[in-house]
This record gives structure tokens, C-alpha cells and sequence, in this order.
């Protein structure tokens, strides 16, 4: 439940501004027949009414949700027959995250090889739909459409899709595109409807707006996917005496076990660093309690340990002696939360 | 006869296709192609329908200006 208003928030604030960024222009292909020779007489005749405008836009967004439970079922399905690796989970992030900045990039027109980021619909499409529009059949132009964003997902959709994989349950993962479509499709129909009320400025301001959001999530996922990688130098990597708070942990005594205990909280693992004995064997053991976080997600990329915490309850795993100066990096499932022990003579 | 213009203001996907509704307002259009990629229209059409300056205008009223590409 956590996980699904979780997702209708990130689709409330930065998935709608990055969505529309992304498919608004199909969403602009959808109001096209309103705007038409046609229809702009009809307008002119009749006085443009709320309803011309909002019609289509909900229209649309009706038919993205569809799109989009459907596809939550395909990949959740997918998940349940594939096992994200973290190697495979931290390249996706990357890619994501470059995907994101990139396309960020392209709506700031920082250079032209960023128009390359996005895909331009298959010519036939569009010239199927224009003249499904001049036919009168304008129901069917936002429905289509609409349906057609899922060929053209935003980067933080993306980054759902990703989730929906790892949930690797049909069901949870079409509940978790659902609130993330949700969320974005307020902020869609807010923006689109007082963008055709008040004129493209409008768009154009939220455009700028979003592309910086783009390009902060952007990198947040690349930072991500560095961070399942374990490489060091990450923003949200624990660095030692760099900033992050590191609480030192009595070391066992020469040749006993470490015996080490992490707690697994809402939002982050505590401490986030530790410190243990080389040469010894460890056992690890996280503790969590009513926990609903994505911290539950445990991924111990060396050690290929891969499991969800329970809500309340303990996880524990043994580690044969470590060599001095080895550090072990484990995060959660996404890159977002981190932590480390520190192995010393 | 064939032109190839170059297109200032596209700023997504969508502009291609909005620009290729060309061909349902005028007569005489035998292909229309834009790209938001390259920035860019070609368009082949016959002058005895259509003449290069209401392609144009009809880009302008959609909001983009063309600019004919020279070689």
C-alpha cells in the first residue's frame, strides 16, 4: 500500500512534469482535431466550451491508464520470470539515468544530438491517425494516442518500470503503474487543460521546469546505479571522514566472530558504516520493525544477496574471514539507501 | 517539384506530425516528411496546385518557419 501512494506521489510531482514533457506532444496530437480547419470554425461558431478542450485530455489519459495497467501486468509478469541481478539492476539505472539527463538536455536545446533521445512515432501512425481525425472520428485520436505513450515512456516512468519488473508479481506491479499514471495524469490534465486555455507559454515555462527536474533525476540515477555497482565515489556512498555520519562500532576481540547488527529504517540503514574485524567470520544480521520502505529491498551485490526484509523481524547472513582494508557495500534494491563495513586488522 | 526546408521552432515529436497535416489542408502535396531529429520538411509538390509561398504560409500558421536549405 506504502508502495503504491509512494508511486502516486512520484507521479504527482516529478513523473507529470516529466511525462508531459516526454508524450505531451502526443497529448498536442490529440487536440489537433479541435485545432483544425473544421473544428476551428465550429468553435468560432460556437464559443469554445470547457468541455471541447477537456474532453480529449481525459480522454487521453484514460486510455494512457489502460495502456499502462496492461503493461504493469506484462513486465510484473516478466519479473516473475526474470532475476534482476544487481549488476543488470545498476545498468538499467544508468541507462535510465542517462536517458533522463539526456532528455533533459534535449528540452533545455543544449545541443541537437539530445533530439536523438526521444523517438519520433512511425510515420503510418500518424498519418493513420490525422486522417482518422479528418474522418470526424475524433474519439478514437486521444484513445489511440494516449494508448501510444506507453512506446514513449518518460525517464521517471521508466524508472517505475524498471520497479514493475522487480516486483515480479503481475498483479503488484499493474497496481504500481496504475498510481504512478495516477499521480502524473493530475498534474497532465492540469497543465494540458490550462495550457490550451491559456496558450503555449504556459507549456513552455513547465517545459523548462521539467527538463531541470529531468536532469536531477537523471543524475540521481545514474548516482543510483553507481551505487549498486558499489563503486566509491557515488554522492549517497558513505566516504568515511567525507561528510556522511559515520558512527564507529566496537571491533570483536581477536578471534571471535563479529557479531554485527544494522537496523533497517524508513529511510536508510543505521549505522550507515561499520567497522569489524578482519580475519574472523562475521555473521550480519539486519533488523527491521514495521518497516515499509524501500530499505527493505537488501542487496548485497558481492555476496549476490538479493532478498526483501521482513516488516518486522531479522535477516541474517554469514561472511567467511575478510582480508584487511575490505570494504563491503550493500544498499538497497533501487541505490537509493547505503551502507558499508569496514574490515580492519 | 521537390524542396527541403529547414524548420526553426520544433521542439518535439509531436511538431513533425503537425507539420505533415500539411497535405490535408493543401492540394497538389505528393509527399510531406518532416523530422524533428534533423529539423527539417521535404516536401514534393506540384506548382500547378500549390505554390512554395502557401506551404509556407500554412507552416507559419502552425507555427514554424520554414527556411528553404540551399544545396
Amino acid at each position: 500500500m506504502v508502495d503504491l501512494i509512494a508511486a502516486f506521489v512520484t507521479g504527482l510531482t516529478a513523473g507529470g512534469l516529466s511525462c508531459l514533457a516526454v508524450q505531451g506532444g502526443l497529448l498536442t496530437g490529440s487536440l489537433t482535431p479541435a485545432t483544425s480547419k473544421p473544428a476551428r470554425k465550429s468553435a468560432r461558431r460556437h464559443r469554445r466550451s470547457a468541455s471541447v478542450t477537456a474532453r480529449p485530455i481525459l480522454l487521453f489519459l484514460m486510455s494512457k491508464l489502460v495502456a499502462y495497467a496492461v503493461l504493469g501486468i506484462l513486465l510484473g509478469a516478466l519479473g516473475s520470470m526474470l532475476q534482476l541481478t544487481p549488476t543488470l539492476r545498476a545498468l538499467l539505472m544508468l541507462a535510465i539515468g542517462i536517458f533522463m539527463v539526456g532528455n533533459g538536455l534535449r528540452m533545455l536545446n543544449a545541443h541537437p544530438i539530445f533530439r536523438y533521445f526521444t523517438f519520433e512515432p512511425p510515420r503510418f501512425v500518424t498519418r493513420y491517425l490525422r486522417r482518422k481525425a479528418k474522418d470526424g472520428v475524433t474519439a478514437i485520436t486521444p484513445l489511440f494516442l494516449g494508448a501510444l505513450t506507453v512506446l514513449i515512456p518518460c525517464g521517471v516512468t521508466q524508472v517505475m518500470m524498471a520497479l514493475a519488473i522487480g516486483t515480479g508479481n503481475p498483479i503488484q506491479a499493474a497496481g504500481l503503474m496504475v498510481a504512478f499514471t495516477l499521480g502524473s495524469s493530475v498534474v497532465f490534465f492540469a497543465v494540458a487543460y490550462l495550457a490550451s486555455q491559456l496558450g503555449t507559454a504556459t507549456v513552455h515555462g513547465f517545459n523548462y521546469l521539467a527538463a531541470v527536474v529531468l536532469i536531477v533525476l537523471g543524475v540521481v540515477s545514474v548516482n543510483q546505479g553507481l551505487n549498486l555497482m558499489s563503486v566509491p565515489l557515488t554522492i549517497a556512498q558513505p566516504r568515511g571522514v567525507a561528510g556522511s555520519e559515520v558512527r564507529p562500532t566496537p571491533v570483536a576481540a581477536p578471534g571471535e566472530a563479529n557479531l554485527l547488527t544494522i537496523a533497517a529504517l524508513p529511510f536508510g540503514y543505521e549505522p550507515e558504516q561499520l567497522h569489524a574485524r578482519a580475519d574472523v567470520p562475521t555473521q550480519v544480521t539486519f533488523v527491521s520493525d514495521r518497516l515499509y520502505s524501500c530499505s527493505r529491498a537488501l542487496i548485497v551485490p558481492e555476496w549476490n544477496i538479493q532478498t526483501i526484509l521482513p516488516e518486522t523481524g531479522t535477516f541474517s547472513f554469514s561472511l567467511p574471514p575478510q582480508a584487511p582494508g575490505k570494504v563491503l557495500n550493500y544498499s538497497c534494491s533501487m541505490g537509493m539507501y547505503t551502507g558499508q563495513i569496514i574490515f580492519s586488522p | 517539384m521537390k524542396q527541403v526546408y529547414y524548420v526553426s521552432d520544433m521542439h518535439c515529436p509531436a511538431c513533425s506530425m503537425l507539420l505533415e497535416g500539411i497535405e490535408d489542408d493543401l492540394p497538389g502535396i505528393r509527399c510531406i516528411a518532416a523530422s524533428y531529429h534533423r529539423q527539417r520538411l521535404e516536401v514534393d509538390f506540384d506548382t500547378t496546385q500549390v505554390s512554395e509561398a502557401q506551404i509556407m504560409a500554412a507552416a507559419e500558421a502552425l507555427g514554424y518557419r520554414l527556411t528553404l536549405r540551399q544545396g
